[in-house]
């Protein structure tokens, strides 16, 4: 590691952190922070060390016009009505994807515009999982593709059949390796496209499963609910 | 003083972490409960950086319609979901002071420049809480409050004005009547010393709960 430039992103991330990075410099050092991991986790460190120091401040209550005009912002709908229509149904719900889609795509760009040369990504089909006492081979419909980004730092996951969700329910992304506990990768859509952004994906990973949650994604950190689909990562 | 306990900071995490998952796939409801959850604390802090109020309130807007579509890169097993509403609520309200520092006069509630030559520790007791003290405060419930110790009064009043004021260095400077490059490196030095003596504890609670 270069030593001297070490220094200079912590003393950055610091500066950043704490607010004393002002004008060119803070939006040069923002700019850096997608593409550079080791930046990023001095900042998370910093952010980790500094902000439970805002805990001390007397809470401050806002005019409740504040929330009026967010709700308009993201969409307007009181939320109880939005939840009738289903999130799926929703045009900001597929505005917020589009957005995301944006970001997943300048993430593809950073990936793919980083140093080390991008490997290929690795495509995995999940199947639905073959019910209990099915016979060894039994041929379930392919339900999801997740492709995992070569270096494996993201993943996307996308249905490719029709996945009906009941609304309190979540689809949580699981990584299963070959002997152990399978380790979350967080939840997922089942209407549409999911980044999912982890540091090593692929660390151990045997195969995909996705099983089903309450809202928030397992509580326990391990699946509680049945898995409903699994693919198996083949090198 | 009703200011937050920071051991609750860890301990509303899990409820907060869920709310953010559930906002992320598009839940309202879920986000409407975050907004209740975090908002009268999100808006004291950019209060501290941004005195004007509706200016206070249009970064608060800003802040949770940008938390509405980016909740879903929230990585609760790397932040925790405070700390990471926290710092996108400073950083807007930085980047906001930007616009508004263009135009010349400081935010009127900056006080102590009219030359009184008393200590610059004296000037922060006033109706509302000085950052210095909120600095204390903070560190009274902590392992923060060794660290603390650790740092001599220029250091914590020259990094409490700038962190909870989101004064610039050569804010800082002015309002301590101070060359910039001294209040720099008390900053820089201060940090160090904070980073250092909170790493430490921070190693010394995990080694503790392990055994």
């Amino acid at each position: 590691m270069d030593y001297s430039r070490a220094e200079l992103a912590e003393r950055l991330a610091a500066d950043y952190v704490t607010g004393t990075l002002r004008g060119p410099a803070r939006r040069r050092f923002e700019a850096l922070l997608p593409a550079h991991p080791r930046l990023r986790d001095a900042v998370r460190r910093w952010q980790q060390r500094l902000m439970p120091l805002t805990a001390a401040i007397p809470p401050q209550r806002p005019s409740p016009a504040v929330w009026q005009r967010i709700e308009a912002r993201i969409g307007g709908a009181p939320a109880a009505a939005a939840r009738r229509a289903g999130w799926w149904a929703r045009l900001d719900f597929w505005r917020g994807l589009t957005a995301l889609a944006t970001v997943a795509a300048i993430s593809l760009a950073v990936l793919l515009a980083s140093p080390p040369p991008a490997q290929a990504p690795i495509v995995v089909v999940l199947n639905a999982a073959p019910p209990a006492g099915a016979p060894e081979g039994t041929v379930t419909p392919a339900s999801f593709v997740a492709s995992i980004s070569g270096d494996g730092r993201a993943v996307v996951t996308r249905p490719i059949v029709n996945v009906s969700l009941e609304a309190n329910r979540a689809l949580e992304l699981w990584s299963v390796p070959a002997a152990g506990a399978p380790r979350s990768l967080g939840l997922i859509s089942a209407a549409g496209a999911t980044v999912v952004r982890r540091d090593k994906v692929l660390d151990g990973t045997a195969a995909l499963a996705v099983s089903l949650e309450p809202p928030g994604g397992s509580p326990t950190g391990a699946p509680t609910g049945p898995i409903l689909f699994v693919g198996r990562l083949t090198s | 003083m009703p200011a937050a306990d920071p051991t609750a900071w860890t301990d509303r995490s899990r409820e907060l972490s869920q709310l953010l998952a559930r906002a992320g796939l598009g839940d309202r409801a879920a986000f409407a409960t975050l907004y209740e959850r975090t908002h009268t604390h999100l808006f004291a802090v950019i209060l501290r950086i941004h005195r004007d109020r509706a200016q206070a309130e249009d970064v608060l807007q800003e802040v949770y319609v940008n938390v509405w579509r980016s909740a879903q890169s929230f990585d609760a097993a790397q932040s925790q979901p405070l700390t990471w509403l926290t710092s996108v609520a400073r950083n807007r309200a930085i980047d906001s002071l930007r616009r508004t520092q263009t135009q010349p006069q400081l935010e009127s509630a900056h006080r102590g420049d009219e030359g009184e030559e008393e200590n610059v520790i004296d000037q922060v007791a006033d109706e509302t809480a000085g950052p210095l003290e909120l600095l204390n405060r903070a560190a009274e419930a902590r392992a923060l409050a060794r660290c603390m110790q650790g740092l001599s009064a220029t250091q914590r009043q020259s990094v409490a004005l700038a962190f909870f004021d989101g004064l610039s260095h050569a804010e800082v400077a002015t309002q301590m009547h101070q060359p910039l490059g001294t209040v720099k490196s008390w900053v820089r030095r201060a940090l160090l010393s904070l980073r250092s003596c909170l790493d430490g504890a921070v190693q010394r609670d995990a080694a503790g709960s392990e055994t």
